[in-house]
């Protein structure tokens, strides 16, 4: 069946037809008005009202059989005389009549049809309709169909659909056709009789709105909005319950039939969302039921679990039960042996603490008659050093015999004079020293100074007496003690003279070696000599006042015998200790013991010497005005000069600068003078100098501040740095960038050196970099990597070598590897940063393969800024950090390898050809892995658990990499990777571990059964491929 | 404030700060559950409040595994359900022996009761050898217990008769042997079985499977970490692979129903489409 469009929806005049009609007519007139009268042309009036059945406008019938009679009344008046006008009166009339009866039952044909068709048309829509919102739709799916297919049908251009919920009186606006919820500030919801909507509700019946106000809500597009002219509501009813209401609007009048169809779907939507709200419903009670099984389960399960424990501990009460009466029986028999044991060890303590008085009362005696005795010795030994003082001058007087008036015996006894006067001296000084420290006079004042140069001095003072004893003198120092100690120099430095005095005093022959090592948490220092040694009776005799090892050897050796007694008390003031060591015949060594924590002096972490930057330069801000501080002299800053001869001197104490200057011009630079931070920085940004010599206390900033500015700016961070000050900040200094430290004072000497390596430095536009690794391959790897025209890699493989390459040579910037043979990464770095350390210390970068604990990180940050963990980035972060520290611009960097910094992951050569040991179960991660990897040249060997990949390795040991799963049957991945690395050969066989596990102590797991690295599944191929390049460019190494 | 709304904070608090501390993901666990078995914990550790709990959490690692033992309900028993297990001969193993071999997944395995009850109706449908079982669990003393195979003779004993009802076709004797008070498992069962520490909550899928088998399991997680579950059981089976669940459990109220085609609803059986 056809039905009727909607735009023909109400029966419309087919004005075509009855054009034709109208003409047709017309003719017939035409015919009757030239016929003569009788001739029954009239009834040709008939065709046209006939014809008018093919249109739809009932009425339009009628008006053709008025017209039809209008004219057949003309022609009849009008008409030719024919026959009797009887007749012809007759004739017209009856045909008048009949055509009007036909008229009318032609109109009553077209009513008829019209009805039929509409009925058929709402049907149909309503079947269409049923169609439409076919199918287990959610409510709000349901309304949007609904109203969707309404809107269409009828026209509408605007539309809104309301559902009651579930049994309130609220109606909520479940959908929306062409609706605009911005525009409309009309609430989602009604409550029934409120609005029109609710008002609809109520009633239960359609409503109509034809004039609609202006304001109202309005049809709006993309282009503009209008007002619809015509509301329509209707209720949608289920059993005669309202379940929802519709609201139609519409441009022009609503279509007659939107009132009948509305009417006639009425029931079947309301069934419909009655519908869709129950199954909403259904499906909410059953979400809630499962979930009420599922906590139900879950309470029994864990009721069940609970039963089990309390059965468990039932059970180990029970035990613990005849445990403990066994015990409580041997308790008893214990307690009564330990009540007389008890009651003896009672009386046992009576009688110690008897003893144990009397003893106190005997040392008060005894201590007080010690320090008599030591007052009186201090005293006299003041008292007799007065005299002896005249003594000794006048004998040296005496002896030197400026009148000439004396004999050769005469100066002899005078000499004699002055040395046993000496002698003396040096008895009493000891006396007075031994009495001083056991009255507890004597006061130690403990300061941090550098050991190094201590023993310097001892070897200084005692190398020329070795030299007259022919014996052979060392002195050694370990690397791993401190570079600066805290105790007290002088009273060191007299134990230390002592044990020398001693060595040198009993050895006749052979070597004597000063030696500094570190003793646990001690420092300690000794004395090794080759000498006639101390037997075992007398090692403790020895400390004691006035002896020495034999009573003849003092006639043999002269000396007090009170040196070592005083060293004794000394290291005990130190908070140390003496021990002695020796075999008579071959040699004694002395030892003086150091306590090192409280003198071990590490410098603060990066953190707090940043913060310390800050202060300085916070504190320093401004105390005097810029423009205060202006010098007397002129620099060179208005000359045209040659470029790359500027040397810009940061210093604000205006003689310094002076010599400076006056320095700079003499080795044929041009000075320019800035005494603040700020005006450096201004003449930096206009005269870009070539060179800086920077103070560290500046007047407005701190000078590191500054230096921080200049390393952090990509303009100015090739500026070589000299930083001279009177403030020790070397360590910071030099991690920042500082070519060069030095401490304030300083002699004009050292001044020439720093220019002239400021010069050398200028002069050098080959960058040197210095590579310590102990792997050959990582070693040439990292050469190829950092390699460029202008830059000269040197690479050593042991920290030993590298230390000596730094004594001789400045480098822009050292890479170095952690673990290293022998001398290990952190000792090499202490050893550089030490103070007074002879190395130059470029940057440093630290490129390890290992994890580092928390611990470890911050110990190395003292010594480097830049750490790189090997990894999936490491080669693009280890070439841009290099770049930074060789000052180089990245535009300056040959096009290759600029290219590489960007993308650095496109390097895939690296695969080809390389043998990979796939170990995995799961037959898709095979595949997976295969056909990803397969296309850049690798060759998949495959193994599908532990012991297969052992087999595998046995057949095909060349294989560069594993790649591990963990979850195997048979053997799983740990056991695997253990068995392989239980084999010396595999040892460095890369080994990466893949495994379902998120979690971190998973990767420790895997790293500690052996594997080189870790990746999580599901594996991206990206991080696969940039693992695999970076373990697999060291391939060549085992 | 009352004091149960102060549970509820410390509980939220507690759950994130195990996760942060150990990377143990509660945080998506039935929050009525957790309520009682922290409340309890609480009491076994003889903390004032949850607060004081996870002060010491956060301080003992060597609590947390005793702690984990009351988070992980460690109830199983062996041919639990007979049902399932006589459902999975009749309706699984005929499709598992069309496969040139087999892979099983027992999520959330805890002691390995299920593990070694699977493996002897595999053992005895023949299937046993061409298997491979990942038994996996989040509590690692459970996963130690379950390698070991050994449990409390009485326990297996009763399990005869559950034995005899999923279709089992000797006497459970021939597959353990006893000593004392307990039975240990012939190790031939568990020579194909994988044990494993797997998280449902954090970890991803390891391996392409024909069966997973999580039985009541699902009923502490709340309802995302439930779609999560069934989203690694959909992509770690292979099309037309099953999924076996608890009595009380089912994918037809998830996210995922459609994915799934009903079995067995009784023995809680479904299969991907």
């Amino acid at each position: 069946m056809n039905y009727p469009n909607p735009s023909h929806r109400d029966p419309q005049p087919a004005w075509w037809l009855l054009a034709i009609i109208a003409g047709f007519e017309c003719a017939v007139f035409a015919l009757d008005l030239l016929t003569p009268a009788g001739a029954a042309a009239h009834i040709l009036y008939f065709l046209p009202i006939v014809f008018a059945v093919r249109q739809s406008w009932p009425n339009a019938v009628l008006y053709i059989a008025a017209l039809a009679s209008v004219f057949a009344i003309f022609t009849h008046l009008n008409a030719p005389a024919g026959s009797s006008t009887f007749i012809a009166v007759f004739n017209r009339g009856i045909g008048i009549f009949t055509i009007w009866c036909v008229a009318f039952l032609v109109r009553q044909v077209i009513v008829t049809r019209n009805d039929i068709e509409r009925q058929g048309w709402l049907r149909g829509t309503q079947t269409e309709l049923g169609v439409a919102v076919r199918g287990e739709l959610s409510v709000e799916e349901f309304a949007e169909r609904a109203l969707g297919f309404l809107a269409e049908r009828l026209g509408a251009k605007v539309g809104a659909l309301y559902v009651r919920e579930d049994d309130g009186n609220r109606l909520v606006r479940a959908a929306g056709y062409a609706f605009d919820a911005r525009q409309s500030a009309m609430p989602a919801s009604y409550r029934f009789g409120e609005g029109l909507v609710g008002q609809v509700a109520i009633e239960g019946r359609p409503m109509q709105v034809d004039d609609v106000p202006a304001g109202y809500l309005s049809i709006s597009s993309g282009l503009g909005a209008a007002r619809p002219c015509c509301l329509l509501l209707a209720p949608l009813t289920a059993e005669g319950e309202i379940r929802g209401i519709v609201e139609l609007g519409f441009l022009g009048a609503a279509p007659a039939v939107a009132g009948p169809l509305l009417l006639k779907v009425s029931e079947m939507l309301g069934m419909g969302i009655q519908t869709a709200q129950y199954q909403r419903r259904l499906a909410e009670l059953l979400a809630e039921s499962q979930q009420q099984a599922e906590e139900l389960q879950a309470q029994q399960e864990e009721l069940s679990a609970l039963n089990e424990e309390l059965e468990q501990q039932n059970r180990a009460l029970k035990e613990s039960q005849v445990r403990l009466e066994n015990q409580q029986a041997e308790l008893e028999q214990s307690n009564q042996r330990l009540e007389e044991q008890t009651r003896s060890l009672e009386r046992q303590k009576r009688e110690l603490l008897q003893a144990q008085h009397e003893l106190q009362n005997k040392t008060g005696e005894l201590e007080r008659a010690s320090r008599y005795k030591s007052e009186f010795l201090a005293n006299m030994s003041h008292e007799l050093r007065t005299p002896l003082n005249s003594a000794l001058i006048l004998s040296k007087l005496l002896a030197e015999n400026r009148p000439g008036n004396l004999t050769e015996e005469q100066i002899k006894y005078a000499e004699t004079i002055y040395t046993a006067g000496n002698d003396l001296l040096t008895l009493i000084n000891d006396v007075l020293d031994l009495a001083k420290v056991e009255a507890g006079r004597l006061e130690v004042s403990p300061e941090p100074f550098a050991l190094t140069q201590l023993l310097g001095a001892l070897e200084q003072t005692f190398q020329p007496l070795a030299r007259d004893k022919g014996l052979s003198f060392q002195v050694v120092v370990d690397a791993d003690i401190p570079s600066e100690v805290t105790s007290d120099r002088k009273r060191l430095e007299q134990v230390l003279k002592n044990f020398l005095a001693n060595a040198f005093k009993f050895t006749e022959k052979g070597h004597i070696t000063l030696r500094a090592y570190r003793d646990g948490e001690r420092l300690a220092l000794s004395v090794e000599d080759t000498g006639i040694g101390i037997p075992d009776e007398q090692q403790e005799a020895v400390f004691e006042p006035f002896h020495q090892g034999d009573g003849s050897i003092s006639r043999r050796f002269g000396g007090t015998g009170l040196g070592l007694s005083i060293s004794r008390e000394l290291a005990q003031l130190l908070g140390g200790e003496i021990s002695v060591q020796s075999t008579p015949g071959e040699g004694s060594t002395f030892t003086l013991f150091l306590p090192l924590t409280p003198s071990e002096r590490v410098p603060a972490p990066v953190r707090a010497e940043a913060e310390l930057v800050d202060e300085t330069a916070g504190a320093d801000v401004a105390p005097t005005s810029t423009a205060a501080v202006s010098f007397s002299f002129e620099d060179d800053r208005e000359q045209a000069g040659t470029p790359g001869r500027r040397i810009l001197i940061v210093e604000d104490d205006e003689a310094f600068a002076k010599i400076l200057l006056d320095l700079a011009r003499e080795m044929g630079f041009q000075g320019l003078v800035a005494p603040t931070a700020e005006e450096a920085q201004a003449l930096i940004v206009r005269h870009a100098p070539s060179a800086i010599v920077l103070d560290i206390r500046l007047p407005d900033h701190s000078g590191l501040a500054l230096l921080e500015q200049l390393k952090s700016d990509p303009a100015s961070r090739h500026i070589p740095v000299h930083v001279v000050s009177v403030e020790d900040f070397a360590a910071t200094a030099r991690r920042m960038g500082a070519v060069g430290y030095m401490l304030k004072p300083v002699k004009r000497d050292a001044l020439v050196q720093a220019f002239e390596a400021l010069q050398q430095r200028l002069e050098q536009t080959l960058k040197r970099v210095l590579v310590v690794e102990d792997d050959p391959a990582q070693r040439e790897s990292i050469v190829s990597l950092i390699a460029g025209e202008d830059v000269q890699i040197e690479s050593v493989a042991s920290a030993e070598e590298a230390l000596e390459r730094l004594s001789s040579n400045v480098y822009d910037c050292m890479v170095m590897d952690l673990s290293l043979p022998a001398m290990s990464g952190y000792e090499l770095l202490a050893e550089l940063s030490k103070t007074d350390s002879p190395y130059s210390y470029p940057p440093v970068i630290v490129y390890t393969g290992r994890d580092l604990s928390r611990e470890e990180e911050e110990r190395l940050r003292r010594y480097s800024s830049s750490i790189i963990v090997k990894g999936a980035r490491s080669p693009e972060r280890l070439l841009s950090e290099v770049t930074l520290f060789l000052h180089r611009v990245e535009t300056e960097l040959p096009p290759e390898r600029q290219k590489m910094l960007r993308e650095l992951r496109s390097r895939e050569e690296v695969l080809e050809g390389a043998r990979l040991l796939l170990v995995d179960d799961d037959v898709r991660n095979l595949f997976a892995l295969t056909s990803a990897l397969e296309p850049h040249g690798a060759i998949i060997e495959i193994a599908r658990n532990g012991r297969e990949a052992l087999l595998k390795l046995d057949t095909a040991p060349d294989i560069d990499l594993v790649l591990m799963d963990i979850m195997m049957p048979e053997m799983n991945g740990y056991e695997a990777m253990r068995a392989i690395r239980a084999q010396e050969r595999f040892r460095k066989l890369p080994i990466i571990a893949l495994t379902a596990k998120a979690m971190r102590d998973d990767q420790d797991s895997c790293l500690e059964a052996g594997a080189s690295d870790y990746l999580a599944k599901p594996i991206e191929l990206d991080r696969l491929l940039s693992l695999l390049r970076v373990w697999l460019s060291s391939r060549r190494s085992f | 404030m009352d004091a149960e709304r102060i549970f509820e904070i410390e509980l939220e608090l507690l759950v994130e700060a195990i996760y942060q501390r150990y990377q143990y993901d509660f945080r998506q666990y039935s929050r009525h559950s957790l309520r009682r078995r922290l409340a309890r914990a609480q009491e076994q550790f003889q903390c004032r409040s949850l607060s004081q709990l996870q002060e010491r959490l956060l301080r003992e690692p060597a609590l947390f595994p005793r702690l984990l033992d009351y988070l992980t309900v460690p109830t199983t028993e062996l041919f639990r359900d007979p049902a399932y297990f006589l459902a999975l001969r009749r309706h699984v193993v005929p499709y598992l022996r069309t496969y040139p071999s087999v892979k099983i997944w027992v999520a959330g395995c805890s002691t390995g009761e299920e593990a070694y009850s699977l493996a002897i109706v595999l053992a005895e449908e023949g299937l046993l050898d061409k298997t491979v079982l990942y038994a996996t669990d989040i509590n690692p003393r459970s996963i130690e217990t379950a390698r070991q195979g050994i449990y409390r003779a009485d326990a297996v004993r009763e399990a005869s008769g559950n034995y005899r009802a999923a279709g089992g076709r000797g006497s459970l004797a021939d597959y353990y042997s006893a000593a004392y008070d307990s039975v240990r498992f012939d190790p031939a069962l568990a020579r194909n079985v994988v044990f494993a520490d797997h998280s449902l909550a954090t970890d991803a899928v390891f391996a392409e499977v024909h069966l997973v088998s999580c039985r009541n399991v699902l009923i502490y997680f709340d309802r995302s970490l439930q779609d999560r579950a069934f989203s690694l059981f959909h992509d770690a089976l292979v099309r037309q692979g099953f999924l076996g669940l608890g009595a009380k459990e089912t994918v037809l109220l998830s996210d995922h129903k459609d994915q799934f085609e009903v079995i067995s609803q009784d023995a809680r059986i479904f299969r991907k489409r």
